[in-house]
């Protein structure tokens, strides 16, 4: 029996798999591939999983990662991926599968691409000038969640915007959340505080996408 | 429609993997080369759908045939309908993402009364015309149902093209068949239907003019241009022989029953006599042990299932079910699946079979004694006694299992407030024998769990004749049952609604005027009616009297022997003469022996052709 920690995306149709039912998915697929894996023992045994970083419901990522325990006695890590990937439903697909490097509890930050969609109410040029109004402003206030509640937090600390483009039917934002068990913050608040400020300057709903791009650890290198 | 059109909708749902298709299972093929697309739609949420069988069998049996595609409906969550009524998004399929209106069949499943507002509104949500006869004679789209309520569709018989009596296995693909032939001739809808009609165990209700007397009673259903005059069910002779799931589309959120299914059995021999599953899938047929287990097999290897279940009424009555547990357990235990029964004659759970299914991790078991007291199972034909229930339920215990359900009624006929508080006092009885057990797992308590149905009387069993209990009397008689229950805590009384049970009733046992109540009634709002947070009583009485008829004549009168009943031109084997017999003997608390003892002639032997036992294989 071997730690193994599975990358695989989660795009298109997928993205709507909450993550407690991707966990009952995966475990499905692992038995409909005939992969052996390992179950905890005890009252209520169960394949054991674990994911580094749940990923909210309706984002896309192509660096989600699970760890679990390959029994490669009798399947290796090249053929469980092949055969999961033969049997995992559309927009889910394994990218590699290695012996797990780094611990989760090394993961400080993510990045996340969200593409905000121009309409007939709103252009892509527009979008980009509100996002430069948005961001250009001293304080970005949200209430974001804490294990006590909920807490102001001042959103500028925490984004750090590493590129932005103007497309012909969106505007693009690739930025850097703290991400993790210490801090985690969420592409839902810049995303939420973004509309809000455009509704301010009245502007209807605009509808948006997100993508984890990537994983980082505390010194920016990949997670994995 | 593609998934693009649905995103900014889908962002704001609950649960939004419910409306994208896609589940590992679900069956994709290439449009350009279908000759029939069918929509099977099921009139309640995905959540609940997604947990019946029957979807699935038809599913199967359509798409087995390369050129036929048959997809997958349900009614949208209030929250997603709102946002596709404001994006005029028209109800589409699962699969493919394509409105509903444009394929060749829309077939709804009838598995219980109180979703027809559902029916109507799916089909509004679709863009389709709800009656029959506002939809033109073009020949597509046949709006169709099968499923139990089709032993009475007459209050919905206005809103359909046709119906499928009895078991669809072998007869969707022959109405599918015929209908691409006609339509590649050119036929209308007419013609269509009137050739259909030819097909045993199509209902073509245009076909037939319903008259009334003066007193609202049936006079007479008189069929045309050549519809038969009684159309007979049909039935699925070879359970072995006969298509079964290979393989089940596997949602992604989390549903009511989530698990590999298989049918192990059809019909029934109990003969209870409120029972209208018992009756309307006679003859009893089994399933070899070993088809079970390779369906179940096939069916595990391909979804991935953890959980294994079989289905069918009364499965302990299979003549093999030991072996066939064996066999099962076999497979399950190996692959860490849990295999799940459905609830269990207490007349013949047996040690061994006690023993089986403690080899499983399963949640509780299940029994249904139906009355708390004997002379009132006596008049029901609910042939256990207390002494079996005990028995069984220790079994279970010394098992074990330290929670028990039992499943209850209330209203059936001839009961006293004895008889309520007896329901308490047997499951009370249960509790006392498993803390009388010496060997009891330590600090374990005991839960009972008492589902107390309300007793709707059915087409199609001895007691369709019977008046149901008023609203007041339910409530009055709910009320007993609570006050005897107080302070006894290991016990959990759960009651159902009596408006609705009398919606339900009136819907079971109605005719064709109801059809302007149920579409009046969604008009006003009716919808997801077998849901209590949903169901509105007083729209239903309002709906009722716009209409000028009074629910008290379905569901309240007793019916008289020589009256003609809505159903009586359909054919379902059993002969209205033996539920006349079953009725006074009812009424009598005598009992009458199950098919396996002796033949009580319920006219299925003869509508079928052939003796119900032995069984093939059986020797007599």
């Amino acid at each position: 029996m071997i730690a193994a920690r599975a990358v695989f995306q989660k795009l298109g149709r997928a993205k709507y798999i909450s993550h407690l039912d991707l966990m009952r998915c995966l475990q499905r697929a692992f038995r409909r591939a005939d992969v052996p894996i390992w179950f905890t023992e005890g009252f209520h045994p169960h394949a054991y999983m674990t994911f580094a970083l749940p990923l909210p419901l309706g984002v896309e990522s192509v660096c989600e990662c699970m760890d679990f325990r390959l029994l490669a006695e009798r399947c290796g890590m090249d053929e469980a991926k092949e055969r999961l990937n033969a049997v995992l439903p559309e927009g889910l697909r394994i990218l590699r599968i290695a012996e797990p490097v780094y611990k989760h509890t090394e993961i400080a930050f993510a990045d996340y691409e969200i593409l905000f969609h121009a309409s007939q109410d709103i252009s892509a040029e527009r979008l980009e000038r509100e996002w430069s109004d948005f961001t250009a402003r001293g304080e970005v206030t949200v209430q974001k969640k804490t294990k006590r509640g909920t807490a102001a937090v001042n959103l500028k600390e925490f984004m750090e915007i590493l590129a932005s483009a103007a497309g012909a039917e969106e505007f693009s934002v690739t930025m850097r959340l703290p991400a993790g068990t210490a801090l985690n913050v969420s592409p839902a608040l810049p995303r939420e505080a973004f509309s809000e400020a455009l509704a301010e300057h009245g502007v209807g709903e605009v509808f948006s996408s997100v993508r984890r791009v990537a994983i980082l650890r505390a010194d920016g290198s990949a997670f994995v | 429609m593609r998934l693009e059109e649905l995103e900014p909708l889908l962002a704001k749902v609950q649960k939004p993997s419910r409306y994208i298709g896609g589940e590992p299972g679900s069956v994709m093929k290439d449009k350009s080369k279908i000759r029939a697309r069918f929509a099977i739609c099921f009139p309640d949420r995905y959540d609940v759908g997604m947990s019946h069988l029957g979807l699935k069998v038809l599913l199967s049996c359509i798409n087995r045939r390369e050129e036929y595609w048959c997809e997958r409906v349900f009614a949208p969550d209030s929250d997603f309908e709102a946002l596709m009524r404001e994006r005029d998004i028209r109800l589409y399929a699962l699969e493919s993402l394509d409105p509903v209106r444009d394929f060749d069949f829309v077939g709804f499943t009838l598995q219980y009364e109180l979703c027809y507002t559902n029916i109507l509104n799916m089909l509004d949500l679709a863009g389709i015309p709800p009656r029959q006869k506002d939809r033109g004679e073009a020949i597509a789209p046949i709006i169709c149902a099968g499923g139990p309520c089709a032993c009475n569709p007459e209050p919905i018989a206005d809103f359909f093209d046709l119906f499928f009596l009895g078991e669809g296995e072998e007869l969707d693909l022959e109405v599918m068949d015929l209908y691409v032939e006609m339509r590649d001739a050119g036929a209308s809808r007419s013609e269509f239907l009137r050739a259909a009609a030819q097909i045993e165990g199509v209902y073509v209700p245009s076909l037939y003019d319903v008259r009334y007397h003066d007193d609202g009673t049936v006079a007479s259903v008189t069929p045309k241009h050549g519809a038969p005059a009684r159309v007979r069910k049909r039935i699925v002779s070879d359970l072995d022989t006969m298509d079964a799931p290979d393989s089940f589309a596997v949602p992604f959120s989390e549903i009511v029953h989530d698990r590999a299914v298989v049918e192990v059995l059809r019909g029934c021999v109990r003969g209870c006599r409120f029972c209208q599953a018992g009756f309307l899938y006679r003859p009893f047929r089994e399933k070899s042990p070993e088809t079970v287990t390779r369906q179940a097999e096939a069916l595990l290897r391909s979804t991935g299932y953890e959980e294994l279940s079989l289905c069918s009424l009364s499965t302990s009555d299979h003549s093999r079910i030991e072996e066939m547990l064996d066999s099962l357990l076999d497979i399950t235990e190996c692959s860490r699946v849990n295999l799940s029964l459905p609830s269990l004659r207490v007349d013949n759970f047996s040690t061994a079979v006690m023993n089986k299914i403690r080899r499983v991790r399963s949640g509780g078991l299940t029994f249904a004694p139906e009355a708390g007291t004997q002379r009132l199972r006596d008049v029901i034909n609910k042939n256990v006694t207390e002494e079996q229930l005990l028995r069984t339920c220790g079994i279970a215990f010394d098992g074990g299992q330290s929670a028990v359900k039992l499943y209850f009624m209330m209203g059936l006929p001839t009961e006293t407030d004895e008889d309520l508080v007896g329901i308490v006092d047997l499951a009370q009885r249960v509790v006392d024998s498993y803390y009388a057990r010496a060997e009891r797992g330590k600090g374990r308590g005991v839960s009972i769990s008492c589902s107390v149905a309300t007793f709707v009387p059915k087409p199609f069993t001895p007691f369709q004749f019977h008046a149901q209990d008023s609203p007041k009397t339910i409530a009055r008689k709910q009320a007993v049952i609570e006050e005897a229950a107080k302070g006894h805590k290991k016990i959990r009384i759960s009651l159902h609604s009596p408006e609705s049970s009398v919606l339900e009733g009136v819907l079971a046992r109605g005719d064709r005027r109801l059809s302007d109540v149920i579409e009046d009634a969604w008009r006003r709002g009716c919808v997801f009616d077998a849901w209590s947070e949903h169901f509105r009583a007083d729209l239903w009485r309002e709906a009722f009297e716009a209409a000028g008829l009074e629910p008290e004549f379905y569901a309240a009168r007793e019916r008289p022997y020589e009256e003609v009943l809505p159903w009586d031109h359909l054919d379902y084997f059993v002969d209205k003469a033996f539920l006349i017999r079953e009725n006074e003997r009812a009424k009598a608390a005598q009992t009458t022996p199950n098919c396996r003892e002796a033949c009580s002639g319920c006219g299925v032997a003869r509508a079928a052709g052939r003796p119900c036992f032995p069984l093939k294989g059986e020797t007599p």
